[in-house]
């Protein structure tokens, strides 16, 4: 597949995506749901060698910061800190084993969210403080659930970029 | 971190400065949409208008089907003709309760002394850091604006934050950032209601006024969103903060089941003090 075409299905996947965490993923009545678009990220950050790889993470951060209330940059920004944090490392760590993976999935649900609430405390946001109890939980999950979709799209996305 | 490079660092740290910029706009300069944003809304219109009727048919289909997949092939017919009557039930049960709640929200509609655009839940935020968000199936086609207030026929339900040409985002009144100007109907007692996330508070309401728990809330009308006299919530804990009385409130409305709503088009900030 050419990397117009990659970067093109990778939009539609961030779509699909968003809209799956804005119906029947969302997490509004307290259900603790995995972050389908952080692991999308993450994945990104691991697997996509598309130029372009960099602003489907943006603009999936984007989506996420418009459809939750129009949080300016939150998403976009946060995620997009992940997205560089992982591809930076990828030339140092073997990230394709799937422990190595776990962790990163872990690490970097922590690190968003603690991006996220280093944002809300300095600015002193009332009401929008998630505890670290939480943050590690989803953590859990995100790790749980992302490693072996890991798995299943590292297989499907190798035999897309032959 | 030594598999980080310096530059790596650098360039999150430069992130998150600009994000604590942003995030420091404060609420009204957000509200002012971009096109952006409103192309943002109109792009994942459809995909979740979809999501939302599969997912209504699936359920059902759950509900009604999916406990008699494992039974005997001998009562073959006799399930089918229980799952046919009970999807006759269920279809005119459903039919009935969604009856019952449209003839509610119609006679609000024209109880209501503005317009009002009936309108269907197709999502909600993706996000736990604001999850008081939904959005519905009416936009700036529909004649809806920023700050139009969004009731249900059981009270207030919140205000839009951001139209899309066919969807907008409303803030529920349980968000931290929502704030309504109310009565206590009882005794006009006044204050406000903020969102704490699970549910509400009123605040600020004069030490020496007569507030008790089952009270009921109403809304002003003088904060220039909502109309005056829609029901918000019942007074279910009474305390105080500094030198004002601080009421628990418990919405009328069950905000995590919402199907409908009625979006009235009161422009904001008029008839503030006449009504």
């Amino acid at each position: 597949m050419n990397s117009a075409l990659m970067i093109l299905f990778l939009a539609v996947l961030s779509l699909a995506l968003i809209t799956l965490q804005s119906t029947v993923l969302s997490p509004g009545g307290g259900h603790i749901y995995p972050d389908l678009n952080l692991i999308f990220i993450v994945f990104l950050a691991i697997y996509s060698e598309v130029r372009g790889s960099l602003l489907i993470a943006a603009g999936n951060g984007y989506l996420m910061d418009v459809l939750s209330g129009n949080l300016p940059g939150t998403f976009t920004l946060s995620r997009l800190s992940a997205y560089i944090l992982v591809k930076s490392s990828s030339s140092h760590v073997y990230l394709k084993k799937y422990l190595v993976q776990g962790l990163v999935i872990f690490g970097s649900t922590v690190f968003t969210w603690l991006f996220i609430m280093t944002i809300i405390v300095i600015r002193g946001e009332p009401g929008l403080r998630l505890p670290l109890g939480e943050i590690l939980l989803r953590g859990v999950v995100n790790t749980a659930v992302g490693v072996p979709l890991f798995w299943a799209a590292g297989k499907a996305y190798a035999r897309l970029q032959r | 971190m030594g598999f980080l490079k310096r530059r790596t660092i650098f360039i999150v740290i430069v992130l998150l400065l600009i994000a604590i910029q942003l995030f420091s706009l404060d609420l009204e300069k957000r509200e002012k949409q971009t096109p952006a944003a409103r192309f943002v809304l109109t792009l994942t219109y459809y995909p979740q208008k979809f999501v939302s009727s599969v997912a209504g048919v699936m359920s059902g289909t759950w509900n009604d089907y999916i406990h008699l997949v494992n039974l005997r092939e001998e009562n073959v017919r006799l399930k089918e003709e229980i799952s046919r009557l009970r999807r006759e039930k269920f279809e005119l049960s459903e039919a009935g309760i969604q009856n019952t709640r449209l003839r509610k929200l119609l006679e609000f509609r024209e109880e209501s002394s503005y317009p009002a655009v009936p309108a269907n839940v197709i999502g909600a935020s993706p996000s736990i850091l604001r999850s008081q968000v939904i959005i519905v199936d009416k936009g700036t086609r529909d004649g809806v604006t920023e700050g139009m207030p969004v009731a249900s026929f059981d009270g207030v339900v919140g205000r839009i934050l951001l139209a899309g040409d066919r969807s907008s985002e409303v803030l529920l009144i349980t968000d931290p950032v929502s704030a309504v100007d109310a009565y206590i109907h009882r005794t006009r007692a006044r204050g406000i209601v903020q969102g704490t996330g699970a549910g509400c508070e009123m605040d600020y309401i004069e030490k020496k006024s007569d507030v008790s728990e089952g009270d009921k809330v109403i809304s002003s009308g003088k904060d220039g969103f909502f109309p005056k006299g829609v029901v918000i919530g019942t007074v279910t804990g009474i305390g105080s903060k500094g030198s004002f009385i601080n009421a628990k409130i418990s919405p009328h409305v069950h905000l995590n089941s919402l199907e409908e709503v009625l979006i009235i088009q009161k422009p904001v900030n008029s008839l503030v003090l006449n009504e």
